[in-house]
């Protein structure tokens, strides 16, 4: 390619990434379908929220341009249990986000950088906590927290948390620490640093914006999950989610109260995303260093 | 590489190791050893009395049982399909917002909002929105001339359904991990074969791909565990049914454990079902060669 600037290659790649209209419309329109598709079911939630009762019970559900009312977003509000429930989830997702990235991410750093016997067979252990089916845990679960006075609490329900996310944080992690170039921590050896001093001075500053894209994961997880927290909590760490089944009787479901609730719960979700979504994509890029 | 100072060597590994395997030991093994105890009595919540060892009596008995392989069946369809078009569609979407040019935040908003929904609220708005009478999925096949559908009661359209379910709700978990791998190309080899005049499908198939391995086998792996043991949609949207059509080995464990409180032969299900998930992901991360770190180098 003799004779050809940069100039004109930046013109080509330019020209190649638009090189057709069909294809831009295309893949507009598989971007926009795959949006609708994601948003109709939340709509849907949002409408029944609004909807008054006969109209979510009516056969000729109206998708747009419904009779609306404000009436159950002012019952879940007023409800003294809303806001306990919410305090509930956030000291369990954050509590457990914290526990988890605390002990997850030094694990992850030395699964990534060292060899040692059995990395992989631990590797792989903690892989296996993920594959017990809940069902058949649960119940011995359950009597193990019941003889140690955590059911019910909120450290309980953290370190239960913590036991179904923290194979997730460590295979992620690990994932990023091995991305991460070594030749810093090298030099860092050669002035003299100690073990830790890499770890804590080089690797783990590095590895930050990782470290936030799975904390944000592991929160929405802790903030979403329902069967431990069901089986587990009572009255005093009631977290959002069993407060929504709450609303689900044997033989009606109040559904009015239970999408707006849900509706509520999503608010907090959505304003973090929008924050954080760009620290989001960026850190999952496993930590490459450009 | 010889560190003089600080802790030494191994010291430091068991130190940065210890919280997690602690956590993980005391929260995970006595629920195990109770299960796996279990699955060798007759132990049962209505017998407690009765209470004996019967050795490999379950498992026997389990294996021998048509509902246990039509179970595993139900179980192997449901994971294999789900897992494929959410892998496919997860990366198709990632790969298209990768080529855009307008990045929009809304755009990935509203492309992780089933991840930010509860799944409890979640699955019950897909009960209601496949309701045969009141649900807004017949509805609209109706407006647009579609015979209505018994979505979740029919023995044709409802593992359908559940596999629609399950792709809304993890299709995106995918995409967000694909997504990140995309970011983190490098993407001058990329233009390089484009400019030698490679084709869309070629520089996808021998350079985006081979990039993205890594990270879609780790969505992969994940997601499988996950949509193996699934168990709260199945639960509330079909419980099992129509018949045992739906019924998972999660849901088989369900009804023994918990509605017929034979605890023992439910232990035995689980134990089966792990056996069956650790054999089959420690095929696929050798051949993948996900075991070993990649950098190990200290």
């Amino acid at each position: 390619m003799s004779g050809v600037t940069a100039i004109d290659i930046h013109a080509r790649v330019r020209l190649y990434r638009t090189r057709s209209v069909v294809g831009d419309v295309l893949r507009r329109a598989g971007l926009a379908a795959f949006a609708v598709w994601c948003l109709f079911p939340v709509y849907w939630l949002i409408a029944m929220s609004l909807k008054p009762e006969r109209e979510v019970m009516s056969r000729r559900p109206k998708i747009f341009f419904f009779e609306y009312q404000f009436g159950n977003y002012a019952e879940i509000i007023l409800d003294p249990n809303t806001l306990s429930y919410f305090f509930n989830s956030t000291v369990v997702a954050v509590g457990s986000t914290a526990l988890s990235l605390a002990i997850g991410v030094p694990s992850a750093y030395v699964i990534a950088r060292y060899r040692f016997r059995g990395s992989s067979d631990f590797a792989f252990w903690i892989l296996t906590t993920r594959m017990s089916p809940p069902v058949a845990v649960l119940i011995p679960f359950f009597v193990m927290y019941v003889t140690l006075g955590l059911s019910d609490t909120h450290v309980g329900l953290i370190l239960a948390h913590v036991a179904v996310n923290l194979s997730i944080v460590v295979w992620l992690l690990r994932g990023f620490f091995e991305d991460l170039p070594y030749e810093m921590e090298e030099a860092a050896f050669m002035d003299g640093a100690t073990y830790f001093q890499a770890f804590r001075h080089i690797a783990l500053p590095l590895a930050l914006p990782g470290i936030a894209a799975v904390g944000i994961l592991s929160f929405l997880f802790s903030w979403n999950e329902f069967l431990f927290a069901l089986v587990l909590a009572d009255e005093t760490v009631r977290t959002v989610p069993v407060g929504i089944y709450g609303f689900i009787g044997f033989q009606t479901i109040a559904w009015g109260n239970l999408s707006a609730s849900a509706v509520l719960m999503i608010i907090p979700v959505v304003m973090f995303i929008f924050v954080f979504q760009r620290s989001l994509i960026r850190g999952l890029t496993l930590g490459a260093v450009k | 590489m010889n560190v003089r100072r600080g802790l030494p060597r191994n010291a430091f590994i068991l130190m940065m190791l210890a919280p997690t395997t602690v956590l993980l030991l005391g929260v995970t093994l006595f629920p195990f050893i109770t299960a796996l105890v279990m699955s060798f009595t007759n132990y049962s919540l209505i017998r407690p009395d009765e209470l004996a060892w019967i050795g490999f009596g379950n498992y026997a008995n389990l294996l021998g049982s048509t509902e246990f392989w039509q179970a595993l069946r139900v179980t192997a369809v449901f994971t294999i399909v789900a897992v494929a078009v959410q892998m496919v569609l997860g990366a198709a979407i990632a790969l298209l917002l990768h080529y855009e040019t307008r990045r929009s935040a809304w755009l990935r908003i509203i492309y992780l909002l089933p991840m930010a929904i509860t799944p409890v609220a979640a699955t019950f708005t897909f009960r209601m929105m496949f309701n045969p009478s009141l649900g807004v999925i017949n509805h609209m096949f109706k407006a647009v001339g579609l015979p209505p559908q018994d979505w979740l009661g029919s023995p044709s359209t409802a593992l359908f359904s559940l596999l629609v379910v399950d792709t809304w709700q993890w299709t995106p978990f995918i995409m967000l991990i694909a997504v990140g791998g995309l970011a983190a190309m490098d993407d001058e080899p990329l233009e390089a074969s484009q400019m030698d005049g490679a084709s869309f499908w070629q520089t996808l198939g021998h350079h985006v791909l081979p990039m993205l391995t890594p990270y879609l086998a780790f969505a992969l792996v994940f997601r499988s565990i996950d949509a193996f043991k699934t168990f709260d949609i199945i639960f509330v949207l079909t419980g099992g049914g129509p018949g045992t059509l739906t019924r998972t080995l999660n849901l088989l464990t369900y009804k023994h454990g918990i509605e017929f409180l034979a605890m023992g032969y439910a232990a035995a299900i689980s134990i089966v079902m792990l056996i069956i998930a650790i054999v089959a992901s420690q095929i696929f991360l050798r051949r993948l060669k996900l075991l070993q770190p990649r950098q190990a180098r200290i």
